[in-house]
């Protein structure tokens, strides 16, 4: 790797020994996590969004509110904000206040003492790389930065320098051919089937009832009674001090998505079988499960449970709600078996069958129940002829968090010590130095 | 440099050498280790015994290794033999994270310095670096036992 630049490499006495106390940012579209290098999972895990009061006509000035227990809050006229979009940040305010709520002071009473390691998707543009750089120098003044793949950080976590990491994240499912520790751009494809995707379509299914399921969210709720299976219920609903200023329809369908999290973490279920197979007929078959909603309403989900996560690999099976519809065509959109295919496409022929045989899913997405079956039965009726292996950790947190563990590890190495960009590199180049030193 | 900023121990390059230029006739392989401090890689052991299954022998069961195995394979087509250079990144499931993420990330120190390797096999099981798997991927399917 080139050192340095012109500059030379950095000074090794500024960060010699490897207690280097380094804190590790690894921002998503849904959770940023933050934490110290060396331990295995972050500290903090806080909502990506934040909420917005907007000043009001007397003058005054804008309330924000971070951190999921603020957010829950119900406050009336509050919006919320999510200040990135498919992992890249659009709103740099937004994304600095989260960023630094992750940060401090639960975790340092000041940024200025401990060097900053923060991961960023294979996607990020070089804009928002030095930008980024710019940030962490000029407003959280932090002594040293570096900025890493999280599709990297992910591979070396599972032992892999060469793999295919295969990322089902919230905004969308990601596949980054990873060979030799470098990322290979041309073969980084994403396809918006992700988290947020089951939620609309947990949400498609509920509206298709017949009446409709009522999401509203605990924090709305006072009281409920037990009610018979199907039958409609009638929670008392909890009165607010500030009820006349009504809550937002972004807070809600907020406090609904934890609420949707939950029932695709317990219900959804992946189908097993190869896409082509999948017959709602024969799921019909299969014993239902039920679930309770916060209202007290309970109803039982049969083949639905196992609809909703085969869009994923067959989008044309999308449920569609007429009042909430898909930010994307169903009809063109790449399933997750067809983005594997186009990533291959990409990159060098003697490249793919050691990337097949390596292939790293992480991502919080990929807890679905029996996923990593499904993929592997998936790809491997694309490729019958090549090995396709699946490497999935068993630990939830270590999907979950894999670009985290990556960046921790990473930076309380004794040795990375000489890759950090230092403030003096920083003021003697500037952020374009970002380009150079984190490849 | 690699990812890690881990270097290469001085001992490294000429053990190789003398492998691969058959200076050293009683060297079939040689196993990589991660110095103690993790700070560069060093030499762990050179192999002498001639058969395959001393040296899967010799990677440890739930930590990683690098290694270099001379692999000899007759060709189907009766054709003679051929030697091929193999490198090993072992990487095992039980391995600690950690341990496998600074393998993962200083393979580049050592894998760049060693010129005229055949083939890369990156193994997780002893299933991924048995002597049908490797031979398949070294003779390209023209080799038999």
């Amino acid at each position: 790797m080139a050192s340095a630049g012109q500059g030379g490499p950095p000074p090794t006495m500024e960060y010699g020994g490897d207690e280097v106390g380094a804190l590790v940012l690894d921002p998503g579209t849904e959770t940023t996590r933050a934490g110290f290098a060396g331990e295995d999972l972050p500290k903090r895990v806080i909502a990506s969004q934040y909420g917005y009061i907007p000043p009001t006509e007397e003058g005054g000035e804008g309330q924000y509110f971070l951190d999921d227990i603020n957010i829950l809050r119900r406050r009336g006229g509050m919006e919320v904000k999510w200040p990135m979009q498919d992992g890249i940040v659009e709103d740099w305010d937004g994304a600095a206040r989260v960023w630094k709520e992750a940060l401090v002071p639960q975790l340092c009473e000041s940024l200025a003492e401990n060097p900053l390691i923060v991961t960023e998707p294979a996607w990020n543009p070089v804009k928002n790389r030095e930008k980024t750089t710019e940030l962490m120098f000029e407003q959280f003044d932090v002594p040293a930065f570096y900025l890493a793949r999280s599709a990297v950080c992910a591979a070396f976590a599972n032992g892999k320098s060469t793999c295919l990491v295969v990322d089902v994240g919230h905004s969308n499912v990601s596949v980054t051919p990873v060979y030799d520790g470098l990322i290979l751009k041309k073969g980084t494809q994403k396809t918006p089937l992700g988290g947020a995707f089951i939620n609309q379509q947990c949400r498609a299914i509920f509206a298709q009832r017949n009446p409709p399921i009522d999401l509203t969210p605990y924090n709305l709720i006072d009281k409920r009674a037990r009610v018979d299976i199907d039958e409609p219920a009638h929670p008392e609903m909890r009165k607010f001090p500030d009820q006349d200023i009504p809550h937002t329809a972004s807070w809600l369908k907020w406090c609904q998505d934890r609420l949707v999290h939950d029932f695709k973490e317990t219900i959804v279920q992946t189908y097993q079988q190869p896409s082509g197979s999948f017959s709602e007929q024969h799921l019909a078959t299969q014993p239902p499960r039920l679930y309770e909603f916060p209202t007290g309403f309970n109803t039982n989900f049969g083949s639905e449970r196992y609809k909703i996560a085969e869009t994923m690999f067959q989008p044309t099976l999308a449920t569609i709600n007429p009042d909430d519809p898909l930010p994307f065509d169903p009809a063109t959109v790449h399933s997750i078996g067809q983005i594997v295919k186009d990533s291959l496409q990409g990159i060098d022929v003697d490249v793919r069958q050691a990337v097949l045989a390596n292939i790293v899913v992480v991502g919080g997405g990929s807890l679905l129940f029996g996923f990593t079956d499904r993929l592997q039965n998936e790809l491997q009726s694309l490729y019958p002829t090549v090995r396709v292996k699946i490497y999935a950790s068993m630990h939830a947190a270590e999907r979950k968090y894999a670009g985290f563990l990556g960046g921790s590890i990473l930076a309380s190495l004794g040795t990375f010590h000489q890759l950090w960009i230092s403030r003096r590199e920083y003021d003697e180049h500037g952020a374009g130095i970002v380009e150079k030193r984190c490849k | 440099m690699s990812r890690s900023g881990v270097g290469l121990d001085k001992e490294c390059v000429p053990a190789f050498e003398d492998l691969k230029l058959g200076r050293d006739k009683s060297t079939k392989f040689i196993i990589f280790k991660l110095s103690d401090d993790k700070k560069s890689i060093i030499v762990e052991k050179k192999g002498t015994e001639p058969d395959y299954d001393s040296f899967t022998a010799a990677l440890p069961e739930n930590d990683c290794r690098y290694a270099v195995y001379d692999f000899e394979y007759d060709l189907v087509s009766g054709e003679g033999k051929r030697q091929k250079l193999c490198f090993f990144t072992w990487s095992p499931d039980d391995a600690p994270v950690r341990s496998k993420m600074v393998y993962a990330s200083s393979k580049d120190a050592l894998r760049r310095a060693l010129n005229g390797i055949h083939a890369d096999v990156q193994g997780s099981d002893f299933s991924e670096v048995a002597y049908e798997t490797v031979l398949e991927k070294v003779s390209k399917g023209q080799g038999s036992k």
